[in-house]
């Protein structure tokens, strides 16, 4: 296969910039199917999408100004599941290859540096692998619709652009907000992940979200804050009240129109001050929707896309050697990367797949690894009349989990508990 | 099965409720159930390539701070100009080379000592050169240099809030700072005072005051956010 390769787009560039030794931005998705995964046959399926997806089978190299990602001449091999998701993705690793695929059981599992693609990219992608496993373990063709590629085809011209640099507005729009609640709590060792899976009816949940008058994004965002908003109030009284705010990524691609297998994301931040006074349910709904409504019309994303764009042509900032540009990145990270929001909540939206391939696949998962400095996120996917929500920690007090599930039941919402804590 | 105490369903083989860790009783036991994620634990990535590096750039150093002992020794029967060359490289060594060593930076540890260790290399260059301006000049020059970095990591790194009222103290004292080492200046080489320093105490107190104003003024705090925010 030709070697190609590709700067990174406009939202990758921090990633490897602020990468440690043990923490990384990654994040995964998964797909369970209704039989035990082959091993043999999965790295089959692998292979045959090594020449389709040149974006996502990359390995992250570095150059004298900026990182760049090349493809890989040889496809991954899966490998067994860990006891958690999201293990650590070194950069040796990294050099190597910047996806991992993992089986176990039942479960194919993807996980992406986030330099490589975001979330939709990589659900994309999975369904792709899902769809060529299918064929070749049942011999059921799949046809290409939907998000299903012809593997015979070349891969497009739009999926491997940085639509970033093509969406910017003429002005910019300031990122300047209010600090957010930070979540605390012990470490777990060994950079142990817990994962606790909360598995509802969606058909249950919209109406919940329609009572509102809100989106399920909404909703969910609202029960979220009211949970992050209880467990403040348990913290000692000395302990300054912050904003909650939750971070909420929006795929750009709906908004503008295209389709890229690279990032094309921009997060906001949505929330209230605890300090103006009580709020109920109902008024954080009704606030994080039209908050969120008010923040991802495409002038408001266009004119936060030009801030990012502009700041990367800066060209002092582009001849400055990749070293000192880490460096200065990882401080601005330090000082304001994380602190916008108390918590990512990632609503991937309703999977949908071709009827071929339906009989064969039981579930998905979405999960976004934990912050650097924050220890809770929580990812939202929905298949087959289930929505799968998925919170992860690296903490070990579960208080959080415990006030967002227990609010969704209070709220009428039946709510499937599992875990990988044993 | 449900947990009594959250409402919500739980897997059959759950011996307790993950949420709010309420012990399952009667927990069903129909032999071995499928766990959702495998017990397979992640190797931690070695250490051996670092320490390598590090052990080989600690043997170049010390065998060049040797050499040259050896050769001034022989050649010379005394330490000479050896000697600056061997504190400094045990100087740059305890600077660079040993936090490395450590999994962590720890700066409240690290940064009195590398203050110490630059006083004790002025000492000997005081005491080899036969000067006397180690005591009234360098000793407290450098342990200001000290006491301000170390004030500023703490600052940025253990204190949450009034960072700016203490960051506009902290310019103000750096300010300040210049004054006191023409001072020290003056009373050992007898320079005359205020030649320079006043320019610097001007430029940086009237920074440090600005700071310590706006952090009283909303308003131009959120102005200075919006405008030097990075």
């Amino acid at each position: 296969m030709k070697r190609q390769w590709y700067r990174l787009d406009n939202a990758a560039l921090i990633f490897p910039a602020v990468m440690r030794k043990n923490w990384n931005n990654i994040f995964r998705v998964a797909v369970t199917m209704k039989d035990r995964v082959d091993p043999d046959i999965l790295n089959r399926a692998i292979e045959d999408l090594l020449p389709r997806f040149p974006t996502i089978f990359v390995k992250l190299r570095t150059g004298m100004f900026w990182y760049y990602l090349e493809t890989v001449q040889d496809a991954p091999v899966a490998e067994e599941d860990y006891a958690w998701p999201l293990t650590p993705m070194p950069r040796k690793k990294l050099k190597k290859c910047c996806v991992r695929i993992l089986y176990y059981q039942k479960r194919i599992a993807a996980e992406f540096f986030h330099s490589v693609t975001d979330g939709t990219g990589g659900m994309i992608f999975l369904q792709n692998l899902a769809a060529r496993y299918v064929t070749l373990r049942y011999g059921t063709e799949i046809p290409p619709e939907g998000s299903i590629a012809d593997l015979t085809e070349e891969p497009k011209a739009e999926e491997t652009r940085d639509c970033f640099q093509l969406c910017g507005a003429k002005a910019s729009v300031s990122r300047a907000e209010e600090n957010a609640y930070r979540l605390r709590g012990n470490p777990e060792e060994d950079r142990f992940r817990n994962i606790v899976t909360g598995i509802v009816p969606t058909k249950t949940l919209l109406e919940k979200a329609h009572e509102q008058g809100v989106t399920v994004t909404a909703y969910l965002a609202a029960v979220l804050a009211m949970a992050v908003l209880e467990r403040q109030k348990q913290d000692p009284p000395r302990r300054r009240k912050r904003h909650i705010k939750i971070t909420i990524p929006v795929n750009l691609r709906k908004t503008f129109g295209l389709k890229t297998l690279r990032n094309f994301a921009l997060a906001v931040n949505i929330g209230f001050d605890p300090l103006l006074g009580e709020y109920t349910l109902e008024e954080v709904c009704r606030l994080m929707y039209h908050q969120l409504a008010a923040e991802t019309i495409p002038q408001r994303m266009a004119g936060r896309i030009a801030t990012n764009v502009d700041l990367q042509r800066i060209l002092l900032l582009r001849l400055t050697p990749l070293p000192v540009k880490t460096l200065c990145m990882r401080l601005v990270y330090a000082v304001s990367g994380e602190s916008k929001g108390c918590l990512n909540l990632s609503n991937m939206g309703e999977v949908r797949l071709p009827e071929a391939m339906a009989p064969y696949v039981e579930r998905f998962d979405f999960i976004i690894g934990v912050q650097y400095s924050y220890p809770n996120n929580c990812s939202v996917v929905s298949y087959g009349g289930k929505t799968y929500i998925n919170m992860i920690r690296g903490i070990r007090e579960s208080e959080l989990e415990r006030l967002f599930f227990s609010r969704l039941v209070e709220e009428g919402i039946p709510v499937e508990i599992e875990s990988n804590r044993r | 099965m449900y947990c009594i105490h959250c409402g919500v369903k739980l897997q059959e083989n759950s011996g307790e409720c993950p949420l709010c860790h309420t012990p399952v009783v009667n927990i069903p036991m129909p032999g071995r159930q499928e766990t959702a994620y495998s017990d397979r634990y992640p190797v931690r990535e070695s250490q051996s390539g670092k320490m390598i590096l590090l052990g080989l750039v600690t043997v170049i150093l010390a065998a060049t701070a040797l050499g040259c002992l050896i050769f001034c020794l022989k050649s010379r029967q005394d330490v000479a100009w050896s000697g600056y060359v061997a504190l400094g490289i045990a100087l740059a060594w305890i600077w660079f080379v040993l936090p490395q060593w450590f999994r962590r930076w720890r700066p409240m540890i690290f940064l009195p000592v590398d203050f110490a260790v630059v006083a004790g290399y002025l000492l000997y260059i005081c005491g080899k050169t036969g000067g006397d301006w180690f005591l009234s000049f360098a000793f407290p020059v450098t342990m200001m240099a000290g006491v301000l970095t170390i004030g500023g990591v703490a600052m940025m790194r253990y204190i949450v809030q009034g960072r700016l009222r203490l960051m506009s103290l902290l310019v103000i004292a750096i300010g300040l700072s210049f004054m006191l080492i023409e001072f020290f200046q003056h009373i050992t080489f007898g320079t005359p005072m205020f030649v320079w320093s006043l320019y610097c105490v001007t430029v940086f107190g009237l920074i440090g005051l600005f700071l310590f104003a706006a952090s009283f003024v909303p308003p131009l705090r959120a102005w200075i956010r919006r405008k030097f925010f990075f």
